[in-house]
C-alpha cells in the first residue's frame, strides 16, 4: 500500500539519488516502492531523461569572447601591477620622508646646543629659538598662501 | 606535491596572467552556460563572463584553495549577475529568490530564448526551453546540480542557502520540468 507521502519522498529521493545522498536503508525502501509503484518508475524514467537532456545541451563560447576576454584580464592585470609599484614608491618616500626628518631634526638640535654654548643664550630662548626656526617659515607660507587665496577670491568677485 | 587547489589559489595570489589564460580556457564553456541559465540573453551572459573574470584577477586572493575553484567562479559570477539584476530592475534579485512558492509559468512555445540558438537535439531543445519556463532558483539548482556537476553541498556554497532549500529546489526543478518529460515521451 503506498499513499501521497511514499510517492512524494520517493520522487524526492529520485531527483536527488543521483547526488549520492541517499543512504543504504532509503535505498532499499526507494527500490521496494519503485517496484510496486508504476507512477514513480515513469517519473524515473523522465527524470532520467531530464538529467540527460540537461547534460546534452550544448553551449559554447566562442573563440573571440575567449580571446578579448583573455586581453582584458592581462590588460587590467598590467593596471594593477602598476599601482602595486607606484605604491610601493610611495611607501618608499613616505619611510625616507620620516627619516630624513629624524635625522634633520637630530642635527638641527646639537646644532642648537652648539650655539648656545658658545653664545651664553638663556635656557628658556633657545628651545622657543629652535621651535620659531621650524614654524616660522610654515608660517610665513601659510599667510602668504592665505593671502593670495583671499586676493584671489577678491579679484574673482 | 602542490595539488591543483592550492597551486591555483597561489597563482590568483600571483595574479599571474597565464593561470588566468588556462583558467579562461577550462571554464569557459561552463561559465558561459551557467551565466546564460541565469541571464537568459547572449550578450548579457557575455558581459558577464568578461566581468566574472576580471573580477576573479582582482578578488583572487580571496579564493582560499578549499574549496573546488569551479565552486568560487560560479559564486563570483553569481553576485555579478544580481549586481546586474540589481542596477537593471527596481526589484532586486534576491526578493526574487527569497519567493519559494512562487508559481511557475505555464508551458508556453515559440518563445525565442538564449538556448533555443544554442540547442541543436530535439530532446536538448525541448528541455532547454522547459528551463526557460522554470522558476530562477529552480533553473540555478538544475543546472549547477546536472550541467556543472556541482554536488548539493557546493550548490549550497554558490547559492549562499541552505542545504534544505537546495534539495528542494532541485526537486522541485525537476517536477517543474515534468510537462515537458510528457513532451519527450509523445
Amino acid at each position: 500500500m503506498t499513499d501521497h507521502k511514499d510517492h512524494e519522498r520517493a520522487r524526492q529521493m529520485l531527483a536527488l539519488g543521483d547526488a549520492g545522498q541517499l543512504p543504504a536503508l532509503d535505498h532499499a525502501w526507494l527500490d521496494r516502492h519503485l517496484e510496486a509503484c508504476a507512477t514513480c518508475r515513469a517519473f524515473a524514467q523522465d527524470a532520467a531523461d531530464v538529467v540527460r537532456a540537461l547534460r546534452s545541451i550544448p553551449v559554447a563560447a566562442d573563440r573571440t569572447l575567449v580571446a578579448a576576454t583573455q586581453m582584458r584580464v592581462r590588460q587590467r592585470a598590467r593596471e594593477l601591477r602598476q599601482r602595486e609599484e607606484r605604491m610601493w614608491l610611495v611607501a618608499i618616500s613616505c619611510v625616507a620622508v620620516t627619516l630624513t626628518a629624524v635625522v634633520t631634526n637630530l642635527a638641527c638640535w646639537r646644532g642648537f646646543n652648539w650655539l648656545v654654548e658658545r653664545t651664553h643664550v638663556s635656557d628658556i630662548a633657545w628651545p622657543i629659538a629652535f621651535v620659531a626656526f621650524f614654524i616660522v617659515p610654515v608660517l610665513a607660507a601659510s599667510v602668504l598662501l592665505l593671502a593670495k587665496g583671499t586676493h584671489l577670491a577678491d579679484h574673482n568677485r | 606535491m602542490v595539488d591543483e587547489k592550492t597551486e591555483i589559489a597561489q597563482g590568483l595570489r600571483r595574479r599571474d596572467p597565464d593561470l588566468l589564460d588556462r583558467l579562461i580556457e577550462q571554464y569557459q564553456h561552463r561559465l558561459l552556460r551557467y551565466l546564460l541559465s541565469l541571464t537568459r540573453n547572449r550578450a548579457t551572459a557575455e558581459d558577464l563572463f568578461q566581468e566574472t573574470w576580471i573580477r576573479v584577477l582582482e578578488r583572487g586572493h580571496q579564493y582560499d584553495g578549499k574549496h573546488e575553484f569551479s565552486t568560487w567562479l560560479f559564486s563570483v559570477s553569481r553576485h555579478l549577475v544580481i549586481d546586474f539584476f540589481r542596477r537593471k530592475q527596481p526589484a532586486s534579485l534576491d526578493a526574487l529568490l527569497d519567493d519559494e512558492d512562487q508559481p511557475m509559468a505555464p508551458p508556453a512555445s515559440g518563445e525565442p530564448s538564449a538556448f533555443d540558438r544554442v540547442a541543436h537535439r530535439e530532446l536538448s531543445e525541448r528541455i532547454a526551453v522547459g528551463l526557460d519556463h522554470v522558476a530562477y532558483e529552480y533553473r540555478e539548482a538544475l543546472v549547477l546540480r546536472f550541467q556543472e556537476g556541482l554536488s548539493l553541498d557546493e550548490i549550497a556554497v554558490v547559492t549562499g542557502a541552505p542545504l534544505g532549500t537546495v534539495k528542494s529546489r532541485v526537486y522541485r526543478g525537476l517536477s517543474a520540468l515534468e510537462p515537458w518529460m510528457k513532451g519527450i515521451q509523445a
